[in-house]
């Protein structure tokens, strides 16, 4: 039975999910929950996601969500085909793949969740953007990219000389950071190189703009 | 040669590296970095954590940051000693691992975090408390928890029927926020016995006041 993502076509974590079936060429269907009707807040959904978010994922009856966890469940459970190296398997590589990924959700996940609630949540809830604190946002991010700077002046990709999962889910909240002309990733040259060729990998480009 | 645990006795993500090491009974050496002084943003720091942050570990030469990537590390080359299972092997139960630690990550940290920037790290640096965020921190830490009342009332620990990391992560910031009044946990029957059950372990009551 073909993989179901329950899912938005343009939520951030959703596409996060479809780029991974893409890399590891998994075929997938999106059982579309309509955000913005509230559909992921009602029962139906909720009785499955508890904390009323998508995407969840029904791998033959198997239900999972968080993206990055669904991710990594099909990058072990698909492991010989498609992209290989996503998730290291040799200790230390696997560790750093680790300290990576820790790094883009410790790091880089609230600046994107705090700016996409200040310019496209708040409106969709008739409130209005706190305009200071996109800044101090934005701010923090240019703070944070001197971080990665660092890192990937030595470095390909951010565990090491293989891309991996940790470097795919900046993705989503990067594009969107782009979309809002907000150019932090472009400042440091180490940082726009990473940045350019992830953003030009196919499996990206057929899920950036929506998902279907 | 034993492992170096760099960064401070009272800071919350070293004290999580600090409980990892005492479940797998793994000794440790804490080498003091002066967050006081701001010794973790001065350039021999940066050069093994590049956001100016602690704690990081060198094991044997192998350096590694990010509190819950060195757990990980350890859990897995420690496999066999100590609490077992702190990172399932099966595939279907490791998938609830990762799904348990991304909750922990995305739903309870930055809430829980939020809460004690606004009432403790802020006030240390000399800055305000913003009642207004504090209070949205607190208003959806309540309904993330309500969420796990949910999920815990159907098993023991957040990724199923034993203690893994997932649990273990929420105890530092948890911890504080317990302290400082916010009765979150207490008031929901099953959050309320998952984290007296986390709080009481042995490896916790040994480094919650100091790694």
């Amino acid at each position: 039975m073909v993989l179901k993502i329950h899912g938005f076509p343009i939520s951030i974590c959703t596409k996060r999910v479809a780029l991974i079936c893409r890399e590891k060429n998994i075929p997938y269907e999106l059982v579309t929950v309509n955000m913005l009707e509230g559909a992921h807040k009602g029962e139906a959904h909720t009785k499955v996601q508890h904390f009323g978010q998508v995407p969840f994922i029904e791998d033959d009856g198997f239900v999972l969500y968080e993206s990055r966890a669904i991710s990594r469940y099909l990058t072990k459970k698909y492991a010989s085909q498609g992209t290989q190296g996503l998730i290291p398997t040799e200790p230390k590589a696997e560790a750093l793949f680790e300290q990576a990924a820790s790094i883009e959700l410790t790091n880089f996940d609230p600046i994107g969740n705090g700016i996409a609630d200040e310019n496209i949540f708040k409106g969709l809830r008739g409130e209005q953007p706190d305009t200071k604190r996109v800044s101090q946002l934005v701010a923090l991010l240019e703070e944070k990219v001197k971080g990665y700077e660092a890192i990937l002046s030595k470095q390909p990709y951010l565990a090491g000389d293989h891309i991996t999962l940790a470097d795919l889910f900046h993705l989503p909240f990067g594009y969107m950071f782009s979309q809002m002309g907000i150019d932090a990733l472009e400042k440091q040259p180490s940082v726009a190189r990473w940045w350019k060729e992830i953003s030009e990998r196919e499996s990206w480009l057929a899920v950036k703009d929506g998902v279907a | 040669m034993v492992l170096k645990l760099y960064g401070l006795t009272t800071s919350t993500k070293t004290r999580s590296v600090a409980q990892i090491c005492k479940e797998k009974e793994i000794p440790y050496e804490l080498i003091t970095v002066d967050l006081r002084a701001g010794e973790q943003k001065l350039p021999p720091h940066l050069a093994i954590q590049p956001f100016g942050q602690v704690p990081v570990i060198d094991d044997d030469g192998f350096i590694l940051y990010e509190s819950r990537a060195i757990g990980r590390y350890l859990a897995t080359k420690y496999a066999n000693q100590g609490t077992p299972n702190l990172i399932p092997t099966n595939p279907k139960e490791l998938a609830f691992f990762e799904q348990a630690a991304s909750i922990e990550l995305s739903n309870f940290e930055p809430h829980a975090y939020g809460v004690c920037f606004e009432k403790v790290f802020k006030l240390r640096r000399g800055l305000q408390t913003d009642e207004a965020a504090l209070a949205k921190h607190l208003e959806t830490l309540n309904a993330k928890l309500d969420a796990y009342e949910v999920i815990l009332s159907k098993q023991k620990y957040l990724a199923g029927d034993y203690v893994t990391l997932a649990d273990l992560y929420h105890l530092p910031f948890g911890m504080m926020v317990e302290g400082l009044g916010y009765d979150v946990f207490q008031r929901r029957p099953n959050v309320a016995r998952w984290w007296n059950d986390i709080s009481n372990r042995p490896s916790w009551s040994a480094v919650k006041n100091g790694a």
